[in-house]
């Protein structure tokens, strides 16, 4: 799923991003989100890092949850808001722009599930560390954390082999766009030290995509 | 040994400098600072955050290095790469808030067309000081009390700088134009690098000679060339060095049609490339490819109330505050880049863009729709 650095291209036009990033991962990544929420229960609080255009949020709407969509990007966040009323959700869902960096400002235990899709491999080393202790601190105990992400692969041979697909499209991305993802590295481990336990783990063929849900103890 | 490294990464990444090429994130230790000690914040252009460090040398203080994408600070914070986001990111998540008793951080001047510095300051409690436009200049505002003089605040364009731009177009044109060479004319490959240099260092380094006629009012792209105020002067070189080695030929006795034609022929689309966006090349000028050039900044001044914020992030000095009157005044408007960080920074709304036909363009647009290639600006005036 390497394909996941042509997102950026996308994101410069909110207005092509979802029919983009369907087809760019020809329905994978709708299937991941399909699976991830339906952990989520009627009545959850539910916060989504880095929500874009909504593709979780409105899923986890749709599933009767109360759910909070922050992102950087005030472009898609006008987008999503549209997508939410259009879906008759806008009560149930309330957007704001704002980073990781802010969830300081979230009570302590107040959320019962935290969802990130593709949102922790655009952000810096210092950016990923704060935001994973904040949702440690966040989340209620027993709550569940739900990733979706671009990761590095953990055997060498599909390292390499994910470094030479990805490679020109990065290429092309970071000419049409100066950006690029950078694909985290060992985020089970990250999130096991922070003592989550990992209730189900979900790699792509080339472990270069992972699907992962952890609970606060 | 250090001496050594730091001209080797200039020289090198000026000529890579039309890529963007990131640093490290995070914050950096300058020195022995305290709890007291200034924080400063840089995009992570790597160059950039070389040279901040070495204009530091010999202070205490803390750098922060926020996430610029890779890009210069101007560049990422007119473009979107660098804004309020990743100011309060830096500061919430590098660990600075437990250095440090104080909530002040410096951020570079140039970053205010994108960094809304009373966001950063409602949603973290940092106050944001604009700091010089360029960073040999930290040490001297840090001494006089966080205080700039005018010199300090101004973009400049001299002889160093020109020649860092000449190097960094020379570069990719020349290795692409003798690859290009290889395939049809292989014995030109080399000379047509060297006059590919050649041309860059005189376009750029006679820069001041002619830029009294450049008119960023001028032609939209693609008739930019047949502009005399534009790209005239540049069609006279071409002249004069097709003459010169129509010349030195004919000295040779190898003048021929074919020679004429193929150094005439290269020669002309060198100049072309080169003065694509001659004016964007330059801090002095808004580029001849964005439309925003032809805005031109409005002072209400019933909402004026004289603040300065304005006098303080302009890169041309085109303001002054009349501080009797508590009013702001642009005497040296017509210096204008089009940045827009005076009406970004502006906590009274008092400044506007104006289109060429009238139409205002709120500072809300302004804000939200950081300049990009595709006119988005004017396209969101339009829409609202």
């Amino acid at each position: 799923m390497s394909t996941y650095v042509l997102m950026k291209i996308l994101e410069s036009a909110p207005d092509r991003y979802d029919r983009g990033i369907r087809w760019l991962t020809l329905g994978r990544l709708d299937r991941a989100y399909d699976r991830l929420t339906s952990y989520i229960q009627k009545g959850h609080r539910v916060l989504d890092l880095g929500c874009g255009t909504g593709a979780l949020t409105l899923r986890a709407a749709e599933r009767g949850a109360r759910v909070k969509g922050i992102d950087v990007n005030a472009h898609m966040l006008e987008k999503a808001e549209q997508r939410a009323r259009r879906a008759g959700f806008a009560e149930n869902i309330e957007f704001s722009e704002m980073g990781v960096a802010e969830l300081g400002n979230e009570p302590s235990e107040s959320y019962d599930v935290v969802m990130s899709g593709l949102c922790f491999s655009e952000l810096t080393g210092d950016e990923l560390t704060y935001a994973l202790d904040e949702v440690k601190r966040i989340l209620r105990p027993g709550g569940l954390l739900l990733v979706a992400d671009e990761v590095k692969p953990e055997s060498a041979v599909k390292k390499i082999l994910t470094r030479l697909i990805r490679c020109p499209l990065a290429v092309i991305t970071y000419l049409l766009t100066q950006t690029t993802t950078r694909a985290i590295d060992q985020l089970p481990e990250q999130l096991r030290k922070r003592g989550f336990s990992i209730l189900s783990i979900r790699r792509s063929l080339l472990e270069d995509f992972i699907e992962i849900v952890a609970q606060k103890p | 040994m250090n001496e050594l490294r730091y001209i080797l990464i200039n020289v090198v990444e000026t000529l890579l400098r039309v890529l963007p090429l990131p640093s490290a994130t995070g914050l950096r230790v300058i020195g022995n600072p305290d709890e007291h000690s200034p924080v400063l914040l840089t995009g992570n252009y790597h160059l950039t955050v070389e040279r901040v460090r070495r204009a530091l040398r010999g202070l205490d203080c803390y750098l922060l290095i926020a996430n610029s994408r890779g890009i210069n600070v101007w560049c990422a914070a007119a473009g979107g790469h660098l804004t309020n986001h990743d100011v309060i990111s830096a500061l919430k998540t590098s660990g600075i808030e437990q250095r440090v008793a104080h909530r002040r951080v410096i951020l570079p001047q140039l970053a205010a067309t994108g960094v809304e510095a009373s966001v950063v300051q409602r949603k973290t409690g940092w106050k944001v000081v604009w700091g010089p436009v360029y960073a040999d200049d930290i040490p001297a505002f840090i001494n006089h009390g966080f205080e700039k003089t005018p010199a300090m605040r101004q973009v400049s364009f001299p002889w160093t700088q020109r020649l860092e731009m000449a190097a960094a177009w020379a570069f990719p044109i020349s290795i692409i134009s003798a690859l290009a060479a290889q395939a049809v004319w292989p014995d030109g490959s080399i000379p047509l690098a060297l006059m590919v240099w050649g041309l860059a260092l005189v376009i750029f380094l006679a820069f001041p000679l002619y830029s009294r006629w450049l008119r960023p009012e001028g032609k939209r792209v693609g008739f930019v060339f047949f502009d005399f105020g534009r790209g005239g002067l540049q069609l006279i070189l071409w002249g004069a060095f097709l003459l010169g080695i129509v010349g030195y030929a004919n000295w040779k006795g190898t003048l021929s049609w074919d020679f004429v034609l193929r150094w005439g022929f290269a020669s002309l689309v060198v100049v072309l490339v080169l003065s694509l966006d001659l004016m964007g090349s330059t801090p002095v000028y808004k580029s001849g490819l964005h439309e925003d050039r032809l805005l031109e900044v409005i002072l209400d001044e019933n909402k004026c109330r004289g603040a300065g914020f304005c006098e303080q992030v302009c890169p041309r000095n085109c303001f002054d505050v009349d501080h009797r009157r508590h009013l702001a005044t642009r005497p040296r408007g017509h210096l204008c880049v089009q940045c827009g960080a005076c009406i970004v920074q502006c906590p009274f709304d008092a400044l506007t863009f104006q289109t060429p036909t009238g139409e205002t363009i709120a500072p809300e647009t302004i804000r939200k729709f950081k300049l990009n290639l595709l006119g988005q600006r004017l396209k969101g005036a339009r829409s609202v």
